[in-house]
């Protein structure tokens, strides 16, 4: 007896025979994590390490903590990778209900931090509920429209449309403008790819599109807020600084520090807006404008083309998913990361609004960072059950 | 998956993609195509000098022991700016991350305070843990206008404590001072010595500030890295005369002593039982040779701690106001006092010189002398017989010197000016009624003569009678001055002063406490503080070794005033010298005085124990300079001082 330990035959077995599904994982898209956020604990350590060190801190205080988020997210990723994904298709529900509460619950005993109450304080760390409730979203319109997969009619579009909007309603309430958005462009990608007719998806744009025009008309939005919203409309560059808002101000000190950077930029820990801690926020929302800066367009570049990458791959997951429900969720995740990827470099850069979104895998900010791990971890699992 | 399906996944994909070439393109036009419209900008800015303080110099004891030093504080600050509403709820927020005894109320009541720059951020929290510091870095978007800042603080060794009124205290520069020191490179904010040595040094503490050459944005902020930078120098350390272990006795012999003084009756008061109050009181040590003062105590004390990052309004007032003593008063430089029986130093020296009696010519001491019609006792009216100079100051007879004081006084009545008050010029030779000179606050107390008494009475009074009646020169003028007593008021600095002037055979000294300045990096001695004669004065060498005698028998022979303070003294090994005092004080207790001089470590000391309201000088001031005394000298010394009921004065 020969034992056959490798050649066509074994290659066959493992392609076909074999079912386990850790013989299947999509380590592309396993390593970008690591890879972003690597980069990122890097760019938080340079953005912080000069502030941190003039107030007497410790420089690496944001890293560990940061670093510690990391850690976790990877564990959490694991879990999310060994739980078979559909069994979140039949449980979906019990998932969407645990969920509201707590996003209502942060609203009465929550932690008020940037304008936003949406934080819940557990010792010397933070968890925002809302970054669950993206995916929790994603999977309770993906497990409702796998439910009633071909045949969505408007009836049951309402409900979908429902179970998106008490989370975001929720979310608003916290003050909480970004992660709404994400909610409903994720929830919106999934019901686009599950098959909602033309009509319906024009209705609903125009209901969109009057319920924020309605936000920013009403007043509802503090005056700061709607300033950050719309301050990247008016960007003449004519104005004197004297005369910018706050908003106007840390825009524009983004997009000097991104320029700053030119083709190489400046050099890790080079960097003098990073350094001098000019623009605000740098180690979180505008953490791009130090990877502009330091990395210059080679490294801004790179990471642009890293999100890329692992949107390729969460797409290339979708189209060879199982079932729909897999399908749905993937498309929900890959919306969830482009649209981030997309309105913060797009905010730091002066395209887009001021919504104090984080930048998936870079931005300090542990719940972010766990739920994106959590996020990759449901589309590798969705990847690498494709034969079970 | 149906075809309808991967149409609509498409679609998303082409979306994505959309976005992704919007981001890199937007990135390209940036960081390449508008670099040089972006640079421009960033050229144009206005500068501004930045200066910023360096570290003070630190101050140290004789033996090199780290007496002050520095160290951050890391506090919180608010902008003015700030709308009280806004301010209301941040401090809100603050105090919940401060905890305890932090509240809104008492930020609040920080942030206005007046002792504050009202244009820099006020400082509402020092002292803050980088715990607490974290949690405003990390939300500084919830805390609008509060920043954290590093102050750079006094630290002070447990020895500093124990001499706060040589040291002094830093507080910020005053608009005063501010515009006295413009010139010198002060700004507002800036940190200036308010006190003590803090003070009298301060060109040597002080280093060049540094300053910036910065670029600021026209919103003020500064931007970029500085443009010049002169890094300015640290500034020199002071070392100082003073002994930590030497003022740590001087310290807890004081206060042991004003302790025990408050246990004993005070007998002046009649029938009343009535313990001494002993409110104040004072030590200092000298070395007789070079002048340098080697410990200086004060009673009461404060802590100088209380001064760090500004003394808020309420410690100032318990420090400063009230009838009761003050503890920021220095009272070894700033007390004045009825020197009692230990001005006879003086009133010997002045005796003999003058001829108005020899060192060996015998006097009757019967107890009390009877001069134009009043009566002048000894302490209890106690017959002493047959004294000479060297015997009436062993045994301290006023009669003695009640009639030397009223011989003078004749002779000033017989129109012989310069003789008959030549007590008064003694006492001015010696230093009295003149500052010392030593760099700390002092007071120059006084050596009354017809002329200052005079000037006192048509100060005093309204009317023309009362101004004349009260500008008469009385025997009884320079008849108690002559003991210490009436209008004669010294320092206990000057009294250690004196009495080292003669310890050295007629050196009178500036008194000084610093001993040299140097660098900080290399402890090269920049500057050393040399010893500094005043004047010197004569003695006949006949009379001076009489008044030797006389000052070593108060100590050591059985008859000595002060012989039961130092019973089972080694006056073979150390020969201590010294002289009591018992200065009487109209409706209060005695001030208890003792000064002594000794020779030890290859030179000479002296020492003067002072404390107001505490009974006999041998009761109280001489138990206290023993022990210091035998620290100095390394004697075996009782961690307890023995107060006594029974001494003389």
């Amino acid at each position: 007896m020969v034992t056959i330990t490798a050649g066509p035959l074994a290659v066959a077995r493992r392609r076909a025979g074999e079912t386990s599904p850790l013989h299947h994982v999509d380590f592309v898209l396993l390593m970008l994590p690591f890879a972003i956020s690597g980069l990122g604990l890097l760019m938080v350590y340079s953005s912080t390490k000069a502030r941190l060190e003039r107030n007497g801190v410790s420089e690496l205080y944001f890293v560990q903590r940061q670093g510690l988020a990391i850690v976790l997210g990877i564990a959490v990723m694991a879990v999310c990778m060994a739980v078979d994904y559909r069994k979140l298709r039949d449980l979906w529900a019990l998932v969407y209900v645990t969920i509201l509460p707590l996003l209502a619950g942060v609203l009465l005993i929550g932690a008020s931090r940037k304008g936003a109450q949406a934080w819940f304080d557990i010792g010397p760390f933070q968890f925002q509920p809302s970054e669950i409730a993206k995916l929790g979203v994603i999977g309770a319109v993906a497990g409702y429209c796998h439910l009633h997969r071909g045949d969505l009619d408007a009836w049951r579009l309402c409900v979908a449309v429902t179970i998106a909007v008490v989370p975001m309603g929720l979310v608003l309430a916290q003050n909480d403008l970004g992660s709404a958005a994400v909610i409903g462009v994720c929830a919106g990608t999934v019901l686009i790819v599950a098959g909602i007719r033309p009509q319906h998806a024009a209705v609903l744009s125009l209901l969109a599109i009057t319920a924020v025009g309605a936000v920013i008309v009403s007043g509802t939005l503090d005056d700061y807020k709607l300033d950050r919203l719309t301050g990247f409309i008016d960007q003449s560059s004519g104005a004197s600084a004297a005369d910018q808002t706050a908003t106007e101000y840390n825009t524009e000190q983004a997009k000097l520090a991104i320029a700053a950077g030119g083709f190489d930029g400046s050099g890790l820990f080079q960097g003098t807006q990073a350094q001098l801690g000019y623009v605000p926020e740098q180690h979180t929302d505008f953490i791009f404008s130090v990877v502009g800066e330091e990395l210059g367009f080679v490294g801004g570049a790179s990471l642009i083309a890293l999100y890329a990458l692992l949107a390729w791959r969460l797409w290339r997951v979708s189209l060879l998913s199982s079932d729909f429900f897999g399908t749905l969720v993937t498309m929900g995740v890959l919306a969830m990361f482009a649209f981030q990827v997309f309105e913060n470099i797009g905010m730091t850069m002066g395209i887009m609004p001021i919504t104090g979104l984080p930048l998936p895998f870079m931005s300090y900010g542990g719940s972010a960072v766990i739920a994106s791990f959590a996020a990759v971890g449901l589309a590798l699992n969705v990847h690498m059950r494709r034969f079970s | 998956m149906s075809d309808n399906s991967r149409v609509r996944v498409s679609i998303v994909g082409v979306v994505i993609v959309a976005l992704f070439s919007a981001l890199l393109a937007r990135l390209w036009f940036l960081q390449i195509g508008a670099e040089e419209e972006f640079k421009i900008e960033a050229v144009s800015r206005a500068t501004r000098i930045v200066q910023s303080e360096t570290p003070r110099g630190s101050i140290y004891d004789r033996n090199g022991l780290p007496l002050v030093e520095n160290r951050a504080s890391w506090a919180i600050t608010v902008d003015r700016a700030l709308e009280p509403e806004t301010r209301r709820v941040v401090l809100g927020q603050v105090a919940e991350i401060l905890g305890e005894p932090y509240t809104a109320e008492l930020l609040e009541e920080n942030f206005n305070d007046v002792r504050q720059s009202p244009l820099k951020p006020a400082i509402v929290a020092a002292d803050v843990a980088p715990t607490q510091r974290v949690v405003i870095l990390e939300n500084t978007e919830d805390y609008p206008g509060v920043h954290v800042e590093k102050l750079t603080v006094r630290n002070y060794s447990p020895e500093a404590l124990l001499m706060p009124h040589v040291l002094g205290y830093v507080g910020e520069i005053s608009e005063e001072q501010l515009a006295e020191h413009r010139d010198d490179g002060y700004v507002e904010g800036d940190t200036i010595g308010r006190a003590g040595v803090e003070r009298a040094y301060e060109a040597e503490l002080r280093g060049e500030p540094r300053r910036e050459q910065v670029e600021v944005d026209p919103r003020g902020q500064i931007v970029g890295t500085p443009i010049d930078v002169d890094p300015g120098t640290v500034g020199n350390d002071v070392y100082l005369t003073l002994d930590a272990n030497w003022q740590r006795a001087a310290v807890d012999a004081l206060q042991q002593g004003i302790d025990g003084a408050r246990l004993q009756r005070n007998d002046n008061v009649g029938e009343r039982f009535e313990t001494f109050r002993a409110p104040a009181g004072a030590v200092v040590a000298m070395d007789a040779s070079t002048g340098e003062v080697v410990a200086m105590a004060s009673f009461p004390t404060y802590d100088p701690r209380t001064f760090i990052d500004g003394i808020s309004q309420v410690e100032w007032a318990l420090l400063t106001e009230g009838a009761g003593p003050k503890p920021l008063l220095n009272y070894a430089t700033q007390g004045e006092y009825l020197p009692g029986s230990s001005f006879k130093l003086v009133t010997a020296t002045a005796l003999t010189r003058y001829g108005i009696r020899g060192h060996s010519q015998p006097y009757q001491d019967r107890g009390f002398v009877e001069i134009r019609g009043t009566d002048y006792e000894n302490a209890g009216r106690r017959a002493l017989g047959q004294v000479a100079l060297a015997r009436a100051l062993t045994v301290s007879s006023d009669t003695y010197f009640y009639t030397a004081g009223f011989a003078f006084w004749e002779r000033w009545k017989g129109g012989d000016v310069e003789s008959g008050l030549g007590l008064q010029a003694v006492a001015r030779e010696f230093g009295f009624g003149e500052n010392t000179g030593i760099e700390l606050d002092e007071r120059a107390g006084r050596v009354p003569d017809p002329d200052w008494k005079r000037d006192f009475a048509t100060s005093v009074y309204e009317s023309e009678r009362a101004q004349q009646e009260n500008s008469i020169w009385y025997p009884a003028d320079n008849i108690l001055m002559a003991i210490g007593q009436g209008d004669m008021i010294a320092s206990p600095l000057q009294l250690a002063n004196a009495y080292a002037a003669f310890a050295n055979d007629g050196t009178l000294w500036k008194p000084h406490v610093g001993r040299d300045v140097r660098d900080a990096e290399h402890e090269r001695v920049l500057r050393a503080v040399a010893p500094e004669s005043l004047r010197t004065i004569e003695f006949d060498p006949a009379t001076r070794q009489q008044m030797l005698n006389g000052f070593a028998g108060a100590t050591a022979s059985d008859s000595g005033t002060a012989a039961a303070a130092f019973a089972g003294f080694p006056f073979d090994q150390v020969p201590v010298s010294g002289k009591t005092g018992t200065a009487q004080v109209k409706d209060k207790g005695d001030t208890s005085v003792f000064a002594a001089y000794f020779p030890a470590n290859g030179t000479q000391y002296v020492v003067v124990a002072l404390v107001e309201e505490a009974g006999r000088g041998a009761n109280v001031a001489a138990p206290i300079a023993r022990h210091v005394i035998e620290v100095i000298v390394g004697l075996p010394s009782a961690a307890t001082i023995t107060i006594g009921d029974s001494g003389q004065d």
